[in-house]
C-alpha cells in the first residue's frame, strides 16, 4: 500500500512538473515572439533607447548585404538621419525554447527610404535570445534576402 | 566512411564538456571550432551522416538566398548530386558561449559547380549550438552573402 502510495505521489509530481515546464516553455515562447514584435515597432520609431534595452551587449548582426555590426553600429545605424523606414512587418515567426535561450526564425519585409532612395527588403532571419536573470536579450541576429 | 569515422573521433578526442549551467570553457570554444570544420569537411566530402552528428532533429537551416530547410532537406541538398562543393574555406570565426548555448559568427569562401555551372561564393553565417546531454549541436544555420 505505501509502495502504491509513494508510486502515485512521485506519478503526481512528475506529471505537475512537466506540465509546469511546459508553461514556462510557452510563456518564454510567448515573451521572445513579443519582444520580437516590439524590435519593429523600436525601429519603424527609430527608438535606440528601447532597442537598448533588448539587445545584449554582445550582440552580432548581419545585415542582409553581409554588413556585420555591433551593437553600437546597430544603434547607429537605426539613428541614421539618411534613413527613414515606414514599415518593418513580421509575416511569420518560429521560437524554439531551450530552457534559458530561444532561437527565432521568422520572415519579415521592410520598407522605407534610405539617402533619399526608396527600399523595399523581404528577408529571412534567425534570432538568438538569452534570458540574463530573467530578461530576454538578442545576442546573434542575421538577416537574408529571399532571392528565389 | 572516413569522413564520418574522423567526425566520431573528433567527438570522442575533444574532451566532454561540463553539465548545463556550467561557466563556459575555453574547451567549450575549441570543441564548438572543431565541430564547424569537421562540418566543413563533411560537406566537401557530401557525408551526410556525419553531419547527422553535429546537427539537431529540429535544425533550420537558411541558406544564402532565403531556402529555408528543415534538416532532412539539408542532408539532402548537400549529398544531391547536382552540386558539388569543391573547397569551403573559413576565415577566422568567433564564439560566444553562453551557458548551453553559443553562437558562432565567420565568414567562408564556397567554389564548386552546381548542375554543371562553376560558383564562387563569399558568404558570413551564424550558427547556433546548444549542449544536449554534453554534447553540442547545431540548431540554426543561416548565411548571407557578402556584397560589399
Amino acid at each position: 500500500m505505501r509502495k502504491t502510495i509513494a508510486v502515485t505521489v512521485l506519478m503526481l509530481t512528475a506529471s505537475w512538473f512537466a506540465i509546469a515546464q511546459g508553461e514556462e516553455q510557452s510563456s518564454n515562447q510567448s515573451k521572445v515572439i513579443a519582444l520580437e514584435n516590439a524590435w519593429n515597432q523600436a525601429e519603424e520609431r527609430k527608438d535606440a533607447k528601447a532597442l537598448d534595452t533588448i539587445l545584449d551587449n554582445s550582440l552580432v548582426y548581419t545585415d542582409y548585404d553581409g554588413t556585420m555590426m555591433t551593437k553600437a553600429d546597430f544603434l547607429a545605424n537605426v539613428k541614421a538621419p539618411s534613413r527613414h523606414p515606414e514599415q518593418q512587418v513580421t509575416e511569420s515567426m518560429n521560437a524554439h525554447v531551450y530552457g534559458d535561450s530561444a532561437v527565432v526564425t521568422g520572415v519579415y519585409r521592410v520598407k522605407g527610404t534610405e539617402n533619399g532612395k526608396p527600399y523595399l527588403r523581404r528577408g529571412r532571419f534567425t534570432d538568438t535570445w538569452i534570458s540574463r536573470g530573467g530578461v530576454w536579450v538578442c545576442v546573434a541576429s542575421q538577416y537574408t534576402l529571399i532571392t528565389k | 566512411m572516413k569522413k564520418l569515422f574522423s567526425v566520431l573521433l573528433l567527438l570522442l578526442i575533444v574532451p566532454r564538456t561540463h553539465a548545463q549551467g556550467a561557466v563556459p570553457t575555453q574547451a567549450d570554444e575549441s570543441r564548438i571550432l572543431t565541430l564547424e570544420l569537421a562540418w566543413n569537411q563533411a560537406v566537401q566530402g557530401k557525408d551526410a551522416k556525419a553531419l547527422e552528428i553535429l546537427i539537431a532533429p529540429e535544425m533550420v537551416y537558411v541558406e544564402y538566398d532565403g531556402t529555408l530547410m528543415n534538416r532532412s532537406e539539408y542532408l539532402a541538398s548537400v549529398a544531391a548530386r547536382s552540386v558539388h562543393a569543391e573547397q569551403i574555406l573559413c576565415e577566422p570565426m568567433t564564439v560566444r558561449v553562453y551557458g548551453p548555448i553559443a553562437v558562432v559568427n565567420g565568414v567562408y569562401r564556397e567554389t564548386g559547380a552546381k548542375s554543371g555551372k562553376p560558383y564562387s561564393h563569399r558568404e558570413r553565417f551564424t550558427d547556433t549550438w546548444v549542449r544536449r546531454e554534453g554534447r553540442w549541436l547545431c540548431v540554426a544555420s543561416q548565411s548571407t552573402l557578402i556584397a560589399r
